[in-house]
């Protein structure tokens, strides 16, 4: 710099300068234009320094604030939020990517804002729109995190022998071998919106702490109708052993898969399903022996698929069963599920045996609405009985010891691939409770990168890992 | 109708005299034994058929005729003959 262009330079910085100034007083202009945010409003009303809040469940202001990360736009941010069935109330301009969020689904503010914390490639943060009072000593400070907050369990008597929803490594257990419900249910407890086919040897229905959970046909719905087998007043579901409307289970065995996937939670009874709310449907191919025949299962598939045509939201079958006979009809038939957008997750077995060498099926059809299950026990080894296949078995979930609802209004613990397969229906019956919207394809997909890596399962599953709900629900 | 392990015995021993036109009595019961199967067809599983992946609690019947053994399996609820004839039969559920 000289003597000569000295005054350039300082009339450069003058202009900036100025600029500045001017720049900043335009947004304090515009602040005042701006009607207060509830959090300002509520700031505003204080006086002095609070010493205590309370969390707002005021139907006026929104429930939860969220931080966007930077580079995530308005449009993104105003689809995933209604995608959650929530509305953005305002955006804050002085906090980039601030956000305030109304849920319109009276969840709670907790949850809705854990949700949001899950998703870490978009969010920042998010917590409750806290109000700020004075004189209140026992309301939790504002600077609390949600990450690793989980729902207190279920009040379900059962519940503490459920050790593949929560392990805390007693009788024997691994601590954390579990598919970690209780973080899972931060996020959602599952919808009664979902419903999740049960193909098998039926469901009681009337069981207590099932009734609550159990499809019933709208009465929009018309009664299914089969060209050959008639009509039929498809109350709760499908009979194809009798050709009836009656799906009861005389064995048992559906019920307990039933129970795994939605027995109602936190009713002070039995046990908590890993969803508490769902709708069961009952398609019964199997007999009182616990056995039936392929084209039983296929008339079964059949009805779901036809239901799912007249409206009713069958996302899932959960099929507990199968043998090493190859049927192209039954591939067929879920093939058609698949196209219906209708995930079938398949028991792999209790042979002991490798799958990509023996198949077992229906678990081996190579299909993408397929998901194959192997079982674990409480250590998070693969069962002793568990089939396996590091090209053909997907995952793997707990199914030895499991305790879960039974006939006669009973519990009971069962071992089996069968136990295993309601552990990957019920969790993708979360999944979509989350997202109502998600194909077949994304779910499946979903659900087999939503797993903890077991170093035991390399080279015995796809996925080398044990299903996890929390993961499957985090974006 | 659901069996315990006396009534799958009689039950296998009149199958197996129908089978072999024999007289029950020369039918002899060579074992009886609680067992766990590995599903609901109880190692047995007839053609086509699909059975329920859970660990199935029942009795394994070895009967003896004409210096042969015959490999019965029930629980509660069936009864089936395992490799007669090169097939699985289920006989009663």
């Amino acid at each position: 710099m000289n003597r000569n262009n000295i005054w350039i330079h300082i009339g450069i910085a003058l202009i900036l300068v100025t600029l500045a100034a001017v720049l900043g007083q335009i947004d304090r202009w515009r602040a005042g234009l701006r009607p207060a945010t509830s959090e300002t409003r509520d700031i505003a009303r204080s006086a002095g320094k609070p010493n205590a809040v309370k969390r707002s469940r005021s139907d006026s202001e929104p429930e939860v604030l969220v931080r966007f990360k930077p580079g995530v736009s308005m449009t993104q941010i105003a689809k995933l939020v209604a995608r959650n069935n929530d509305r953005v109330e305002d955006n804050v301009e002085f906090v980039r990517g601030l956000t305030s969020i109304d849920d319109l689904d009276d969840a709670d503010p907790a949850a809705v804002a854990a949700q949001y914390t899950a998703m870490t490639d978009l969010v920042e943060y998010a917590h409750p729109n806290y109000r700020i009072e004075l004189g209140t000593p026992d309301a939790k400070p504002v600077e609390e995190r949600f990450e690793d907050d989980v729902t207190s369990s279920p009040n379900d008597p059962h519940f503490a022998d459920q050790w593949a929803l929560n392990n805390d490594g007693s009788g024997g257990g691994r601590k954390g071998a579990h598919i970690d419900a209780l973080k899972a249910w931060n996020i959602t407890k599952g919808s009664s919106e979902v419903v999740v086919a049960v193909l098998d040897t039926g469901v009681d229905y009337t069981h207590p702490d099932l009734i609550s959970n159990m499809w019933i046909r709208p009465e929009n719905v018309p009664q299914y109708s089969d060209g050959e087998l008639g009509a039929f007043n498809d109350r709760y579901g499908f009979n194809a052993v009798d050709n009836a409307a009656d799906p009861m289970d005389e064995n048992g065995h559906g019920t307990h898969c039933a129970g795994v996937i939605g027995a109602e939670g936190d009713n002070e009874l039995g046990i908590a399903g890993i969803n508490w709310k769902a709708r069961i449907m009952p398609l019964k191919f199997l007999g009182r022996g616990g056995f039936g025949t392929t084209k039983d299962a296929i008339e079964a598939i059949n009805y779901a698929v036809d239901r799912k045509q007249k409206g009713v939201n069958v996302r899932i079958i959960s099929a507990s069963w199968g043998s090493t006979q190859y049927s192209k009809a039954l591939e067929d038939a879920i093939r058609a599920a698949g196209e219906q957008g209708i995930l079938f997750i398949a028991a792999a077995g209790n042979s002991s045996t490798d799958n990509d060498r023996r198949p077992h099926y229906p678990s081996n059809y190579n299909l993408p609405n397929v998901i194959s299950v192997a079982a674990l026990d409480r250590t998070d080894a693969l069962a002793s009985f568990s089939n396996y296949g590091a090209k053909t078995v997907h995952v793997a979930a707990p199914g030895k010891e499991i305790v879960s609802t039974w006939l006669n209004e009973a519990y009971r613990e069962a071992s089996g691939t069968s136990m295993a397969t309601p552990h990957v229906a019920g969790i993708a019956a979360l999944i979509v409770a989350r997202d109502r919207s998600i194909t077949v394809e994304k779910l499946k997909e979903r659900v087999m990168a939503a797993v903890d890596k077991i170093e035991q399962l390399n080279g015995k599953v796809v996925s080398g890992g044990r299903i996890n709900a929390a993961k499957a629900l985090a974006n | 109708m659901s069996f315990d392990k006396d009534s799958a015995v009689k039950r296998a021993k009149q199958d197996l005299a129908e089978r072999l036109k024999l007289n029950e009595d020369d039918i002899k019961v060579d074992s009886v034994s609680s067992k766990e199967f590995s599903d609901m067809s109880l190692g047995a599983p007839a053609d086509g058929e699909m059975a329920a992946q859970m660990i199935a609690y029942g009795w394994q019947i070895s009967l003896g005729a004409g210096g042969k053994s015959y490999d019965y399996r029930a629980d509660k609820y069936q009864l089936r003959l395992k490799g007669y004839g090169g097939k699985n039969h289920v006989i009663v559920y």
